[in-house]
């Protein structure tokens, strides 16, 4: 009985994910520029990869194979690096770009960050 | 060499040993303590600046609930509401790059705060000034571009947990 209701809860989780990963391709190649397709990475890196790897790990708990607990451990343990991790690669992207200025911020309504900058190089001169 | 500040590094490895080995065998167990044991007291220096801050369950207890809040609140909500701006057919998005303010003070609490932020869908974390307590943050739909306001809508909520757990 609680082998079904785990793997049942697996299923809706990597079945979330599916959908998570989908819409955010989407949003990829909707989104107009590479700021705001960051957002869409983000749908793709919570909802698109951290759901379905604990839904795999239970799905791994519900099954009867052998070793069973190493499966969902791992997988625990992989989603939770993923969450950590997967920030600080979105934040070294978005800086390293905006420094640069090799993507513009358009369209936008507004770039305090640009303007601040522009302030400090201004007093520098 | 401290080993009290070693406590909590040497727990957490040796958890992480046990969850990700799955197994209860003797073998098992003793070469997770050695190993939590090394690893805890090489790391602890780095890892631990304020032994009682360490130790307190009271703290434990606010990050466990701070963990409920944010993965079945806030991931939801912003999940949700960036879904609904992509399925959307006239995508009706409104970036811009605004200025929030922060008032939590360990680095822990910064980093897990503009941690929070990145992971929920709809705002990222640009560049961060220490001096002046800002985070640069591209949001998706700026509605207003006052800075208090925006730490409302952005930010507040997670500082409250935050603070609790790492100030």
């Amino acid at each position: 009985m609680i082998d079904l209701i785990l793997t049942i809860i697996g299923e809706i989780l990597i079945a979330v994910g599916v959908f998570c990963s989908l819409v955010a391709s989407i949003g990829m190649l909707r989104f107009p520029n590479f700021f705001v397709r960051l957002h869409a990475a983000t749908v793709g890196s919570m909802g698109g990869s951290f759901l379905p790897i604990i839904g795999a790990g239970l799905i791994a708990l519900g099954s009867d194979f052998p070793d069973k607990w190493m499966f969902f451990g791992g997988l625990i343990v992989a989603a939770i690096i993923v969450m950590l991790v997967s920030p600080a690669g979105s934040h070294a992207l978005a800086r390293a770009t905006h420094r640069a200025r090799v993507a513009p911020v358009e369209p936008k309504v507004t770039d305090h960050l640009k303007e601040d900058e522009d302030e400090k190089e201004g007093e520098k001169d | 060499m401290n080993l009290k500040k070693s406590i909590v590094p040497i727990f957490l490895a040796f958890v992480v040993y046990v969850v990700f080995s799955g197994s209860l065998s003797i073998y098992d167990i003793s070469t997770g303590i050695v190993v939590a044991i090394v690893a805890g007291l090489l790391f602890s220096e780095i890892l631990v600046k304020n032994v009682s801050k360490s130790l307190s369950l009271m703290r434990l207890g606010h990050l466990i609930r701070y963990a409920f809040y944010y993965f079945f609140v806030a991931e939801v909500q912003a999940h949700l509401d960036v879904i609904k701006r992509i399925l959307n057919p006239k995508m009706p998005i409104n970036p811009g790059i605004v200025r929030v303010p922060y008032e939590v003070s360990s680095d822990y609490a910064i980093v897990g705060v503009a941690g929070s932020i990145i992971n929920t869908p709809g705002t990222v974390v640009i560049d961060i000034d220490e001096e002046k307590k800002l985070y640069y943050v591209h949001w998706i739909d700026v509605s207003t571009q006052e800075p208090g306001k925006c730490r409302q809508a952005i930010c507040e909520s997670f500082e409250k947990y935050l603070t609790k757990v790492f100030d």
